[in-house]
């Protein structure tokens, strides 16, 4: 009941979207149908997961006084009042919810990730050493794709682009077609280890 | 109010471009308001485009009343803090697994087979045979049951030189989109902000 | 400590300030380069535009990011809005993630200031937030019947209701699904909606992951791909020269430089413009980056030289 149904339903399910997947049949649709809905009705419960645990770390962090506690407050402050102006004046253009999306996550979280850009600069200058053969391919790789995407290096010689063109579309393409066959073939694996029981990890511990 | 608006997002930003220097009280404000605020976004949009319409309407207003089943599938999420009743939060994490049956066929399709299809085209010029190597040569390299020794070793080394050339590719690519998202707040910070750009 | 020491342990602050000025300069001081369209862009371009006019045509715009990447995927969004409202395409827009649906209504409103006569549920339809976790029964879903499988727009009206789901039923009526993404390049549009129901997919993607889409681009799993901000550079152009004068795509028109001289960059509103300005600083960073790997490297090859 408490492990074993839950496995069975995964089990039950996953055959069934096999199936369905080949058996155009009116039954094979309605329970596409059927299943349609009710995961739809399933799904808005799982993002209260991720609000539950949010709220209740940063409960902890104020309550123990633990490293940087304040900042919880600023946390807790920011989710619950975003959350109060979309239900109070809607979520809609022109609202103070979206006054608060355009005006504060916009710029932090796109400042957030544009940090990295100096990272990466530094890095060039620090750690990305000719050390070896396979290091000195990837950096020339590296450098012709940085020149090519740019019309600087259109400027320097059209070879530029047009060896950039061709390392993304041969080479390149090689590479990346070898890994994700290896993917693929993974992803079929793991999900064929799921429909058929044998992995169970997102069932959790215990009974 | 636009204003205002521009100006709090400039100086949030330089909040946290301030971590450049070191780590500081200003950074970590505006890092914890980013949490906070990010999922903020998350109620009221499940709510009003989600539960409305996908759960409330049909129960309350069409009388679908079968749909009360998955909301109670549903609020068995909540328990997966509960050590007790935790076990009940498998129920519709049981229900969202079960699409995965169609992974099995449907990427064996999209990911493997129209790849390996495309990789076997005739051999007529130096690109496709360029392609063909290269990507055997890596399959064969992540093929660990057989030892990389001799012949068979040396082709698979092959494999590591094309990997080479595609993560360079994409280290070079990686370095570009680094750059840009800095462009962007730069471009705001001069246009939106300080009127500096043209 | 000798000089090639000094300059290996030098504080990475200063360069930095180094990164920042290459940055600023340019925006303040465009250069003015030239903006070159790439296949994966042109293929983009002529796909959606060939939905132009046509009642029984519209492309779907999948928002799959939140605003950490949006300096390089807010610009493609932006244009492809205004190539569809020039072009009297119809577009639908979808957001898997809260942000996203917030992105997408952000999006709209910036380009429908220019197009007052469009309106919604006639032109356009933003169909909000849908979460991840139905992403691939809605996906799947659509192949049947869109209506039925999105229920409600953003605002709530019942889609079935709409003027503009006359004559669109399902993938059958979508010209394109675009994904815009930061981690995937519309993978799982290509798994289900493709693989299932063979719908065109084209992506907008950062470009971190540009590199991944080439396998995907030759199989013509991908019909066409935006990468990173060069991507969205070029899709700007080719909406200003083709689809605002109201005329097809050209590769002739491309290289005319008589062609060309009448759509200056300083005519185009800056919105419209804004990835290629972008594109001027995006050069002399990536020269001052190549310039630190040389100069790192010389220095790499100096010290281990003197400690043999």
């Amino acid at each position: 009941m408490k492990r074993q149904l839950p496995l069975i339903i995964v089990i039950g399910l996953g055959f069934l979207f096999v199936i369905h997947v080949f058996v155009p049949h009116p039954i094979s649709q309605d329970f596409f149908d059927w299943f349609q809905k009710w995961i739809k009705v399933i799904s808005p419960f799982a993002l209260s997961l991720g609000i539950m645990s949010l709220t209740t770390v940063h409960y902890h962090k104020i309550k123990k006084k633990a490293p940087n506690w304040p900042y919880s407050y600023v946390t807790l402050i920011g989710l619950y009042v975003t959350a109060l102006t979309g239900f109070i004046w809607g979520i809609e253009e022109g609202t103070p919810f979206m006054w608060i999306f355009r005006n504060l996550n916009v710029p932090m979280g796109a400042t957030m990730f544009s940090l990295l850009a100096f990272y990466i600069a530094s890095a060039a200058y620090k750690a990305f050493r000719a050390r070896n053969l396979e290091a000195t391919v990837l950096l020339i790789a590296a450098v012709i794709v940085m020149l090519g995407r740019v019309s600087i290096g259109n400027a320097i010689s059209h070879w530029i682009p047009d060896a950039t063109i061709w390392l993304l579309n041969v080479p390149n393409l090689a590479a990346q077609r070898g890994i994700g066959l290896g993917v693929g073939l993974g992803m079929v694996a793991t999900s064929l280890k799921i429909i058929l029981g044998i992995e169970r990890s997102y069932l959790g511990g215990g009974d | 109010m636009e204003t205002f608006g521009v100006w709090i997002a400039a100086i949030l930003t330089l909040f946290i471009f301030s971590f450049l220097y070191k780590e500081n009280p200003f950074y970590r404000f505006a890092e914890h308001l980013l949490v906070g605020v990010s999922a903020g976004y998350i109620i009221p949009y499940t709510y009003y485009n989600v539960f409305v319409p996908y759960a409330w309407n049909p129960i309350i207003n069409k009388h679908e009343y079968i749909l009360i089943l998955p909301a109670i599938i549903g609020v068995f999420y909540i328990f997966r803090f509960s050590r007790k009743l935790s076990w009940l939060s498998r129920y519709p994490i049981a229900f969202s697994m079960g699409i995965v049956g169609m992974y099995v066929p449907l990427t064996m399709q999209a990911n493997v087979l129209v790849q390996m299809r495309s990789a076997m085209l005739p051999l007529t010029n130096i690109n496709t045979i360029l392609i063909f190597i290269g990507t055997v040569s890596i399959l064969l390299y992540f093929f660990f049951s057989k030892a990389h020794k001799g012949l068979y070793g040396k082709f698979t080394s092959i494999g590591i030189w094309f990997m080479m050339i595609g993560f360079g590719s994409a280290f070079g690519y990686t370095v570009m989109a680094r750059i840009s998202l800095l462009i962007g707040r730069i471009q705001f910070l001069l246009k939106d902000w300080l009127h500096l750009m043209k | 400590m000798n000089f090639f020491e000094r300059m290996q342990n030098l504080d990475r602050r200063y360069i930095f300030i180094l990164v920042a000025v290459a940055v600023i300069l340019p925006l303040i001081f465009p250069l003015g380069l030239p903006t070159y369209p790439t296949p994966p862009v042109e293929s983009m371009f002529q796909h959606i535009d060939a939905a132009s006019n046509r009642k029984d045509k519209a492309i779907l715009m999948s928002i799959a990011h939140d605003p950490s990447t949006m300096p390089e995927l807010y610009p493609m969004e932006i244009s492809m809005l205004r190539h569809c409202f020039e072009r009297n395409i119809k577009v639908f827009l979808i957001g898997f993630f809260p942000q996203a649906a917030a992105i997408a209504e952000m999006a709209l409103k910036e380009v429908l200031e220019d197009y007052p006569d469009k309106s919604a549920g006639v032109d356009y339809c933003n169909f909000g937030f849908k979460p991840s976790a139905i992403m691939i029964p809605i996906i799947l879903g659509m192949g049947d019947d869109i209506s039925k499988a999105i229920e409600t727009d953003a605002q709530g009206n019942k889609l079935e209701n709409l003027p503009i789901m006359q004559n669109i039923k399902n993938y059958d009526n979508i010209q394109m699904v675009v994904e815009f993404s930061g981690g995937s390049f519309g993978g799982v549009w290509i798994t289900y909606a493709r693989a299932k129901f063979g719908v065109d997919v084209g992506c907008g993607i950062t470009a971190v992951i540009a590199a991944q889409t080439y396998p995907y681009l030759q199989t013509g799993q991908l019909k066409g791909s935006l990468g990173g901000l060069k991507g969205a550079a070029e899709y700007e152009k080719l909406v200003d020269i083709f689809a605002k004068p109201q005329k097809t795509f050209s590769r002739k028109k491309l290289t005319d430089k008589q062609y060309l001289k009448q759509f200056p960059l300083s005519k185009t509103t800056y919105k419209y413009k804004k990835a290629r300005i972008g594109m001027d600083a995006q050069a002399v960073v990536h020269i001052m980056i190549i310039v630190f790997i040389i100069l790192g490297n010389i220095g790499y090859f100096v010290m281990k030289g003197q400690k043999k």
